[in-house]
């Protein structure tokens, strides 16, 4: 495998030597109007047809002298968005994977879409799309500013001139793609993965999951999220198999879709974030379990966000009787920086986990809680193979023992090049130095702890807000919530993470009004719309304060962690607040203990209460 | 097309009935359907868009509607949700 120099020369050879098997099968939801409406379609494409196709797309783009350019793609699926990947790498140029900039026209003002900001801050000239879709690229292109950017339909027949392509020269450092996955809306980060990261990854992707040409992978991720692009589409390719996919919506709509595939097509390795699996806990019934036949999946991979060993196990007790066998749930670490996965456990046994005392945990050490005291259940993300890593303590980069929690820094060939055209964020990201001078490495902004071999990832020094495998970065939401009034466009506002159950967002924003409470109700279910339409995620609590509550520091920066822990304690209080219940029950605990909760005014209504 | 009045009467009763919507929002949403008010709009229950394209998929599933993902945002509450269902049931009725 390591023969190849370029990810390009590697899919030349695979494309040549399986030429007439199928690289990718897409299950298209059939659409309303159609002779089988809601149903799954498959549609086939064969090692020569991926090859043919990007030869075309490869041809037309060096017409535009795209080498070592940025092309944007924007694809609705994987079908047309692999031609056009592979596409941009025949042609030596930087694929970059985006969204559709779908909504961004109906968008909440002040929100900017997370594709408009891409296009920005990668500066590509040229977007490439399907026929279907140009329309409405065209418009935004149009709208967002962009006039001066070619758009192309790949998918229009009689596009390139496959004769016509010329084999570029490309060199492993050169980029291969820019993987927008981390930075906020406001400050995009496009991480630059190199071919030779690539191949690095694929190689240790291989290592961690055993796979070899027999193994299928695939699933609902979408193509520009990492592990979509790395593990689902690109790692089959790497082996000379085939990767299945359908869209999200077609999964969340029903989620057996995704179950069904797996059986149907031999997937043996795939998964995503772990709210996939309680979506298929909660909404897979008994009947359609008793009709799947899951025992040739074998990794069943977890990751993207905070892994619960719950959720694990609950779904591996469920799927037994469908054929799921004892060891495939596979919690695994990684990132973009990282190209993609760091870490893993060994396929086929189960996962690690270990009971941490939750005050030791807090002191940034790994114990065993002491009697009487609370425990938190630590899933282990498995081995890290190949990379060199470090537990470090952020502050004063001094390296730490096992059994210490700190940041994890990695070092070696699958971690990216860097921020693109960002030199001083990547500086600082991508070459920490320990104290002793020893530099060159990627400081993750994640937090851990290594024992006895296994990496047990604890948390974030970062304020991202993992939900749904969704990065939601605060500064964006508070820009957001601004937005929605007047009465909130002059106020702080903080937004953050808290544990309850799992990973909840918390709102909290200043507010000038001394009116009704009734209306600051109204303002808040705008703030909770806005939230759960744009953001995509649930927006349960939302606390509207007085002006002056929000803290900040001199320079005027808010102070996130701190209004968590005041909110935790139960000293952040609205003039209006809604709470998720299970937030109530975190930060209202002491109410509760203390009957305070009886003593405040009855809520309004159910979801409401203010005071 | 030629659905005949009391067929047509008898799938808006029983095609789309209210508590049937009420505890799919209520499992999607992680509470009980007795705590969820009709007239409320559902994101102060934290409604987001994993929830409301669940709802698109049973609404296809259980009664072949398809409707656009945005519904949820567009008919906030049980109370508009419910009024517009039983309008486009009517409809599909009709031309069906």
């Amino acid at each position: 495998m390591s023969s190849f120099a370029t990810f390009t020369e590697l899919v030349l050879d695979r494309t040549a030597e399986f030429a007439d098997e199928d690289v990718h099968i897409h299950l298209a939801e059939a659409p309303a109007g159609s002779a089988a409406p809601g149903t799954l379609a498959a549609e086939h494409l064969t090692y020569r047809e991926l090859d043919a196709a990007a030869r075309r797309i490869a041809a037309r783009l060096q017409l535009h002298g795209v080498e070592g350019q940025p092309v944007l793609l924007l694809y609705p699926d994987t079908m047309g968005f692999l031609k056009a990947f592979i596409g941009c790498l025949y042609a030596g140029a930087i694929a970059v994977p985006a969204p559709l900039p779908e909504g961004s026209a109906h968008s909440a003002k002040g929100k900017l879409s997370r594709t408009t900001s891409m296009i920005g801050d990668c500066g590509a000239k040229l977007v490439l799309t399907d026929r279907a879709s140009a329309p409405d690229i065209a418009l935004w292109l149009a709208t967002a500013g962009h006039q001066d950017v070619v758009c192309l339909a790949t998918d229009t027949p009689g596009f390139g001139d496959a004769g016509a392509w010329r084999e570029p020269s490309v060199r492993p450092d050169d980029l291969a793609f820019l993987q927008y996955t981390s930075g906020s809306v406001a400050n995009p980060r496009g991480v630059m993965v190199s071919h030779r990261n690539l191949l690095a990854n694929q190689a240790a992707l291989a290592r961690l999951l055993g796979t070899t040409r027999e193994d299928r992978l695939g699933g609902w991720l979408p193509h520009f999220h990492d592990m979509g692009l790395i593990a689902h589409l690109l790692h089959p390719l790497w082996l000379g198999s085939a990767s299945v996919q359908m869209t999200p919506s077609a999964f969340i709509k029903r989620p057996v879709r995704w179950l069904k595939a797996i059986d149907d097509y031999g997937v043996t390795a795939g998964g995503g974030p772990n709210f996939c699996y309680d979506l298929c806990l909660r909404r897979v019934t008994d009947e359609q379990i008793a009709s799947l036949d899951l025992s040739r999946w074998r990794i069943a991979l977890n990751g993207a966000e905070p892994v619960r060993a719950d959720t694990l196990d609950a779904f591996a007790e469920r799927f037994a009787p469908a054929g799921l066998k004892a060891g495939t749930m596979y919690p695994c670490y990684g990132l973009a920086e990282a190209t993609l996965v760091v870490s893993g456990g060994t396929s086929g046994t189960p996962y690690r986990r270990r009971e941490a005392g939750k005050a030791a945990l807090e002191r940034d050490t790994l114990a065993e809680a002491a009697a009487g005291q609370e425990s938190r259940t630590l899933v282990g993300s498995g081995r890290v193979l190949d990379f060199d890593v470090r537990i470090v303590d952020p502050a004063v980069h001094r390296e730490l023992p096992d059994g210490a929690v700190g940041e994890i820094w990695l070092r070696g060939d699958s971690v990216a090049r860097g921020y693109w055209q960002r030199p001083e964020e990547s500086a600082a990201t991508f070459d920490g130095t320990l104290r002793d001078g020893d530099g060159g490495w990627l400081r993750t902004g994640d937090l851990g702890v290594l024992d006895d071999g296994e990496l047990y990832v604890t948390g974030r020094l970062k304020e991202v807000v993992i939900l749904n495998g969704r990065n939601v970065y605060p500064q964006d939401v508070e820009h957001a919530v601004r937005a929605v009034d007047p009465q909130l466009a002059s106020g702080a506002g903080a937004a953050f993470g808290v544990e309850a159950g799992r990973e909840q967002l918390v709102v909290v924003q200043e507010v000038r009004h001394d009116g009704d409470p009734r209306e600051l109700r109204a303002l808040a279910q705008r703030v909770q719309a806005m939230i759960g339409k744009e953001f995509n995620v649930p927006a349960g609590t939302v606390l509207l304060v007085r002006p002056g509550t929000v803290r900040r520091t001199t320079s005027g920066k808010v102070q996130r962690t701190l209004m968590r822990e005041l909110f935790l304690a139960g000293e952040v209080r609205g003039a209006y607040e809604v709470l998720d219940p299970a937030v109530r029950a975190v930060a209202r605990a002491r109410d509760t203990l203390l009957g305070e909760d009886l003593l405040q005014p009855a809520p309004a209504a159910p979801g409401g209460r203010p005071w | 097309m030629n659905a005949p009045m009391t067929r047509h009467g008898s799938a808006l009763d029983h095609a789309l009935p209210r508590g049937w919507l009420l505890d799919r929002i209520a499992l999607y949403l992680g509470r009980s359907a007795d705590t969820i008010d009709p007239a409320v709009p559902l994101a102060e229950y934290g409604m987001d868009s994993v929830c409301a394209l669940s709802l698109c998929g049973d609404l296809e599933e259980e009664f072949g509607l398809f409707v656009e993902p945005t519904l949820l945002w567009d008919y906030p509450t049980v109370d508009s949700l419910v009024g517009y269902l039983a309008a486009e049931l009517a409809g599909a009725d009709e031309e069906g």
